[in-house]
């Protein structure tokens, strides 16, 4: 292969040395993350060379020479497509900036930011409180996030924030107190079950346009927090900070509260609860079942799902054959509870892409991977945490199209989970699960990145390698999470040997054709701001 | 190179950017702009690439930019493609003096020694004494009365003394040492150290000496001996002949004075002096360097301007490039005057001075299809300007998008710094890729930045877990033990063994005296290994100085006080033929050297592992090594290895390769690991492989008014972060555990032995795995006796370590004595239970008299005089043994 480049006036065939220079820097890839290259085609070779930034656009080459596109720095979603690089992040632990806004071990996280500017990780996710952030009702402390923010600036990485407006029980980062304060008077801001206790971890969906927050809707706080967010940050945003990450419900994701305690590893999980008990989801329920001249099914959610913790199998609802899910009833219901979470997603992501679409920063969504009881017909993990998706429906179809109409890109978790390491019997497919998400995502246009549920899964780094780099790659992956866990001598060795792994080139540099004989294309280039492309 | 200056900042891990500021202030000395291919990372590569944004400094030097960028002609801004400042750092010298006077103190009787230096500066008086009769070179620590208020102690043999301005007005820093001529000492030594540089100034690569007694019977002649530093040479000889000259006054009023007969024979006279030296200090001065690029209208070309306040001639050596890779060509000419073609490489430009303002300045003019503009400049012959390492570099293409995009944030010269350490790591990466590209070694170089790069990443990772690890309530080793109790630990790793490993220490400080050791330890092969040991420890194998083998010279040569090389093959067969598992005791941080210096100094080896004095750390004074400073602590008493070196680590790893293929050897006992930092070892270990390793990492408890603290949680962190370095690849003693017994012990004060946490208190606690619980070796106990187990205790000693989590070891003495039987009983207690490295445990008791616990539910215990009995619940406990003071029980 000889690779030329012509500029308008004089030509310069870039001598063997450079071309040795360019493999070279392939196998380096790792140590640099502006130098990645990925050879999926057997045959074509693709690099993005940012070395400076004055260089303001990157070369593909291809050996076939069949196009050559101009591609251009910035993260604009029209162009990001077409960036043939995959990007890993890694999360900042939960509490790096908690009560009174400071940086927690911010030496750690110093050295931490370095190591992995040095393994060639591109960047940081960042989650950012809105119990840290907003203490008083309109009023916003940003120091701590800042601080953080120009931390990872200095390191020379990338920055994706995840704005938090739920809680977190584990490192305990709680609501707004003066949420909290409104909450204890008024408990039907949150979601509740059918015993009718409430889930206080985050606001229920329900109260999304009703003023309950003195005087205000909770969408209405939500904006006042991104719009503070956007002109606190506008130095970074675009440059450093890269994305953002709505926060949508519970633990960040667009879900209900099915489950209130985190699945243990190795455990089968219950089928969850259906949590449309509060005030003002009843309320919901009741105007829709009115609306739809059956007054009587909107009295509550159904008589017959089993608890939290049991298997499907225990009451009717779920069952595999002859479940109330699949009677008249049951599709009334669980078309009601999975819309009422897809426009809730829809008023969310709207106001965020409407704050931030102006901007260079891709917005993101979490969509939960409820993966147990995959395998049954009635899904019902999925369908109690609002997902209608059933072994006769694709539930995720309203599900991207709302995240399409909203330029939206999604975030899925637990990319590291493989069903070879699911309980035995438990009939949950992690897999299986993805792969249909991810379909029907494609099918929308909708971009996925990924993340995974826990560091330390047993083959997860292989799982993840296989999802990144599988026939339908995906280019962000956002590993959860820093801590002494990710730096202990049991995690770190294998963390480092992931991220070698994933930026070495198939091909050898020494197997790499660079006999200048081989000429076969030539690219023309020209120095001006158009710059111009073309194959000879 | 890269590698050096990685492996400079690999040494300090607390001080992680320092050594890359000092590296980055050194003049560049060393370019040679034909990108010399033998030294691919030269600061001479051309391939490097410089990112303007990050010339913060735009913004601090706005003012001055304005100035220098108005002294051309620009018609109108608007012309400028790209203007940009460069701050740039070269070294002055600047030359003060120091002086050293001996006079008398006002009351005639004592003697007052004085040091002063003018330079401004943080000046240190590192210093020592020696005694009368000292025969070797070494320092002592001078009395307590002699120390001037403010000094440190600097391990056991040197003091440190700040030097103070006396006033506002006074040049000179100065430090003054009040000694009374009676005293036994013979000389005061010293060094200076500027704590600002971290420079240390010394007499031709020696200590000063002062001596302060005449002992002609020692030396001969002191002026002309051949000894290290135990003499006066040089500049300084002069003194020594003062000295010498004795005048009758002084020894008259000494003789009054009461001496001790051997000082007297001294002929003790001191005659007072003052000498001033000149000394140069290395200051870095800071200058700018402007560039701005316009485009000419008229000619479509392309020029730099460039102008700098750097006085006196400047040259510029400058070339263009035609790509992002940066390689240096000549453009056309026209050229501006006064320029010179390189050896067809560059051009050099010398800078014309300006008609105002102390400044020079050039214009060049280029064709605009150049990419961007290389420059380096150069002072003198020696010295070089060179931007962070790198060319300068200015991007002539597609610059005038530029402007406005940097300057936007403002940050503090410290937080550069920290980027431009790994910009600079990087930058030095594609150095070597672009300098090499051409080479066959092409695979093996890159090989090294990797692994360079790889060990710089895992010294951060192991920096962030200890503040995470610390930070945190719950250890992760709990995690860990929680998880692995319900399968127990079958993965052996070098850290743990299997995990079920009991050590026998199989040696005591007299072993050598047989010469016949290895013979005898073989007879008692099979009764150590009935006994329940799984592992035995053997003494250090090598030629040594020291009988006891902890001096080593010929690292190759295994023939010792302890037997030949061929008995000790034939010992380490039979232990494995009853099942052992031996560990070599390697002593990696010093070796003796066989051959003297230049100097007379002791630093070039012999033997199979010739190695030279850049195999020795350089801050020793004592050594002299020209190798880099000392990862760690150093050992007084013989040269320290220079670990950073790669070709010391090549040999010391083919030599434990050699140890496990020839003698047989499975695993390692490292001796003073405190010396040289853990990542090292590791490499070492992942080199040889062994089964099992154990470092002695051993360093003193917190004591406050002379009683030691409850909380020994500092030192015990030293010891995991130790462990850590290696990344958990080898356990440590843990000497916590047992400075803690034996407070616990000796002064019946049991509620010692629960942390504020109510773990134990020990590294035990903290990370059982890697701990290895001893309560005596050859050093504390045996006939050295340097911090003994409080006597009678042991077996209470015992009836802990045998019984908790951790991987105990059990020293020779203890086991060939009467306390024989009781060991093997609390052995066999342990085994049948099945405890091991990480069993749990629970703290029932932590009283004044009495402390007991229960480890992985199956076995409870107590120490002390106090009552403990175990519960009688749904556990049925009997009792399995008892001693004086101690109690074991197990679940039947």
């Amino acid at each position: 292969m000889e690779v030329s480049v012509i500029r308008s006036s004089s030509q310069a065939k870039i001598s063997k040395t450079e071309l040795g220079c360019r493999d070279l820097r392939f196998c380096f890839g790792k140590s640099n993350d502006k130098n990645k290259i990925f050879s999926r085609k057997p045959n074509s070779v693709c690099f993005d060379s940012q070395i400076s930034r004055f260089r303001k656009a990157g070369l593909r080459f291809t050996l076939k020479a069949v196009h050559s596109d101009p591609i251009l720095e910035s993260k604009s979603p029209a162009t990001s497509k077409s960036l043939d690089r995959l990007r890993l992040f890694v999360g900042l632990p939960l509490d790096a900036v908690s009560d009174g806004n400071s940086v927690n071990h911010a030496r750690a996280i110093g050295a931490g930011l370095k190591a992995l500017k040095l393994l060639g990780v591109e960047g940081v996710e960042l989650p950012v409180w809105w119990g840290v952030v907003e203490n008083e009702m309109g009023k916003y402390d940003w120091s701590g996030y800042l601080a953080v923010a120009e931390m990872v600036q200095k390191a020379g990485l990338k920055l994706h924030v995840s704005l938090c407006f739920h809680a977190s029980s584990q490192p305990r980062i709680p609501l707004p107190k003066w949420v909290t304060k409104i909450g204890e008077s008024q408990s039907s801001i949150f979601f509740a079950d059918r015993s009718g206790q409430h889930y206080q971890q985050c606001l229920s969906l329900a109260v999304d346009d009703l003023a309950v927050l003195d005087g205000k809707t909770p969408v209405q706080v939500y904006q006042g927090f991104c719009e503070s967010f956007k002109s606190t940050f506008s130095p970074f945003i675009g440059s450093t900070i890269t994305g953002i990450s709505m926060g949508l419900g519970p633990d960040g994701e667009l879900r209900y509260p099915s489950h209130h305690k985190p699945a243990k590893s190795g455990t089968i999980t219950g089928v969850g609860e259906f949590q449309c008990y509060d005030t003002n989801m009843l309320n919901l329920l009741k105007q829709y079942a009115e609306a739809n001249g059956n007054p009587l099914w909107g009295l509550g959610g159904p008589h017959d799902a089993p608890t939290y913790d049991q298997a499907p199998n225990l009451n009717s609802f779920f069952k595999d054959h002859g479940g109330s899910w699949e009677s008249p009833y049951g599709d009334f219901f669980l078309s009601w509870y999975s819309s009422e979470l897809v426009s809730h997603g829809n008023r969310l992501l709207s106001l965020a892409s409407s704050i931030f679409g102006d901007t260079e920063v891709n917005v993101y969504g979490k969509v939960p991977l409820m993966h147990s009881w995959y395998k049954t017909r009635a899904h019902p993990s999925e369908l109690t945490a609002g997902f209608y998706n059933t072994a006769s429906r694709n539930g995720y179809e309203a599900v991207a199209e709302m995240f399409a109409r909203n330029s939206c890109k999604i975030i899925l978790p637990g990319m590291d989970l493989s069903d070879e390491h699911q309980p035995h019997d438990s009939l949950s497919s992690p897999e299986s699960l993805l792969a249909q998400i991810r379909t029907t995502c494609n099918k929308h246009r909708v971009e996925v990145a990924g993340q995974n549920l826990a560091s330390g899964a047993p083959g997860g780094l292989e799982q993840i390698k296989k999802n990144m780099l599988g026939e339908n790659p995906i280019d962000l992956f956002t590993y959860q999470r820093m801590g002494a866990h990710f730096f202990s001598p049991e995690h770190f060795p294998s963390f480092t040997e992931f991220v070698r792994s994933l930026s070495q080139p198939e091909l050898h540099p020494d197997d790499l054709p660079s006999d200048e004989a081989e000429a076969t294309e030539s690219v023309q280039t020209s120095s001006d701001p158009n710059i111009h492309l073309q194959t000879a | 190179m890269a590698a050096v200056t990685i492996d400079s900042l690999l040494q300090n891990p607390t001080l992680l950017f320092r050594p890359k500021a000092k590296v980055l202030l050194k003049p560049p000395r060393s370019l040679d702009c034909s990108r010399n291919r033998k030294l691919p990372l030269s600061r001479g590569s051309c391939l490097c690439s410089f990112n303007p944004r990050r010339t913060i400094h735009v913004v601090r030097a706005s003012s001055s930019e304005t100035a220098l960028i108005g002294n051309f002609d620009i018609s109108s801004s608007d012309d400028i493609l790209y203007k940009d400042i460069f701050p740039v750092k070269r070294i002055e010298k600047v030359e003060g003096k120091f002086f050293i006077r001996l006079d008398r103190s006002k009351d005639q009787h004592d003697w007052q020694f004085t040091v002063g230096c003018s330079l401004p500066g943080k000046w240190i008086l590192h210093w020592g004494v020696s005694y009368l009769g000292d025969s070797g070179s070494e320092w002592d620590q001078p009395p307590k009365g002699m120390r001037p208020p403010g000094s440190i102690p600097i391990k056991d043999y040197a003091i440190e003394t700040p030097l103070k301005k006396l006033s506002e007005g006074d040049i000179f820093h100065e430090v003054k040492i009040d000694f009374n001529p009676i005293s036994e000492i013979a000389a005061i030594h010293f060094v200076l150290k500027d704590e600002e540089t971290g420079a240390w100034y010394q007499h031709r690569g020696m200590d000063f000496k002062v001596p302060l007694v005449d002992y002609l019977e020692d030396d001969g002649n002191i002026v002309g001996a051949k000894r290290g530093f135990g003499v006066w040479s040089g500049a300084l000889q002069q003194f020594s002949n003062v000295l010498l000259k004795s005048e009758a006054s002084h020894a008259d009023s000494q003789n009054n004075s009461i001496e001790s007969k051997d000082s007297k024979n001294k002929n003790r006279c001191l005659e007072g002096f003052y000498e001033e030296q000149s000394i140069v200090k290395e200051v870095s001065v800071g200058n700018l360097v402007s560039v701005a690029v316009r485009k000419s209208p008229e000619t479509g070309k392309v020029v730099v301007c460039l102008e700098t306040d750097i006085p006196g001639d400047v040259v510029v050596h400058w070339g263009v490039c035609r790509d992002d890779a940066k390689i240096w060509k000549i453009p056309a000419a026209p050229y501006p005057p006064e320029t010179t073609v390189f050896k067809n490489k560059a051009l050099r430009t010398l800078l014309q001075p300006k008609a105002t303002g102390n400044r020079s300045g050039a214009l060049f003019t280029l064709d605009e299809e150049h990419f961007g503009f290389l420059f380096v400049l150069k002072l003198d012959d020696n010295t070089w300007l060179k931007f962070k390492e790198n060319d300068f570099y200015v991007p002539l293409l597609g610059t005038s998008s530029v402007p406005g995009q940097y300057g936007q944030s403002d940050s503090t010269s410290e937080e550069i710094s920290s980027k431009s350490y790994t910009d600079g790591i990087i930058n030095e990466i594609r150095n070597l890729v672009s300098g090499l590209s051409s080479e066959k070694s092409l695979k093996t170089k890159k090989k090294e930045v990797q692994e360079s790069i790889l060990q710089e990443i895992e010294q951060l990772a192991a920096e962030a877990y200890s503040i995470f690890r610390s930070s945190i309530t719950t250890v992760p080793d709990e995690v860990v033990s929680e998880t692995e109790t319900t399968k127990p630990a079958v993965k052996i790793s070098s850290g743990t063994g299997t995990g079920f490993e009991i050590l026998c220490q199989g040696f005591n400080w007299e072993s050598h005296k047989s010469r016949r050791w290895y013979m005898e330890l073989k007879e008692k092969a099979s009764e150590i290994s009935s006994l329940g040991f799984t592992v035995i420890w053997l003494p250090p194998p090598t030629e040594s100085v020291s009988p006891e083998g902890y001096m080593p010279k010929d690292l190759y040569n295994l023939n010792s006080r302890y037997g030949t090389i061929d008995e000790l093959k034939e010992l380490v067969k039979s232990l494995h033929e009853v099942g052992m598992k031996v560990l070599g005791d390697v002593v990696l941080n010093h070796r003796c050297a066989h051959f003297k210096n230049q100097n007379g100094v002791w630093n070039i080896f012999g033997g199979r592992l010739n190695w030279d004095d850049r195999a020795v750390v350089a801050d020793d004074p004592h050594f002299q090594g020209r190798g880099n400073k000392s990862s760690g602590d150093n050992f007084h008493a013989a040269p320290n290895i220079d670990h950073s070196q790669e070709f010391v680590r090549k040999d010391l790893k083919e030599w434990l390769g050699w140890l496990r293929e020839e003698i047989g050897y499975d695993g390692w006992r490292l001796d003073f690991v405190r010396g040289f930092w853990g990542g090292y070892v590791k490499d070492y270990l992942e080199a040889s492989g062994p089964y099992f390793a154990v470092g002695e990492y051993w360093d003193s408890l917190s004591y406050t008014y002379g009683e030691m603290d409850h909380n020994q949680d500092s030192h015990r962190q030293r010891i995991v972060d130790w462990i850590n370095a290696t990344n958990g690849t080898a356990g440590a003693f843990d000497v916590t555990t047992k400075g803690i017994l034996h407070s616990a012990l000796e002064r019946c004060e049991y509620w010692r032995l629960s942390d504020q946490k109510g773990k134990p208190p020990g590294v035990v606690g903290w990370w059982p795995s890697r701990a290895v619980t001893f309560i005596e070796n050859h050093d504390t106990g045996s006939t050295q006796g340097h911090w003994r187990f409080p006597g009678g205790k042991e077996m209470q000693g015992y009836a802990y370590i045998l019984t908790h989590p951790g991987t105990p070891a059990v020293f020779y003495d203890h086991i060939f004595s009467h306390h024989r039987s009781e060991i093997a009983s609390l052995i066999s207690v342990r085994n049948r239970n099945g405890i091991h490295c990480r069993s749990l445990v629970k703290i029932v008791k932590a009283e004044r008299d009495v402390y007991a616990a229960i480890i992985d539910e199956k076995v409870a215990m107590k120490i002390g005089p106090g009552y403990y009995e175990p519960p009688s619940g749904s556990q049925r406990w009997s009792l399995a043994l008892e001693g004086r003071d101690y109690k074991v029980w197990e679940t039947s």
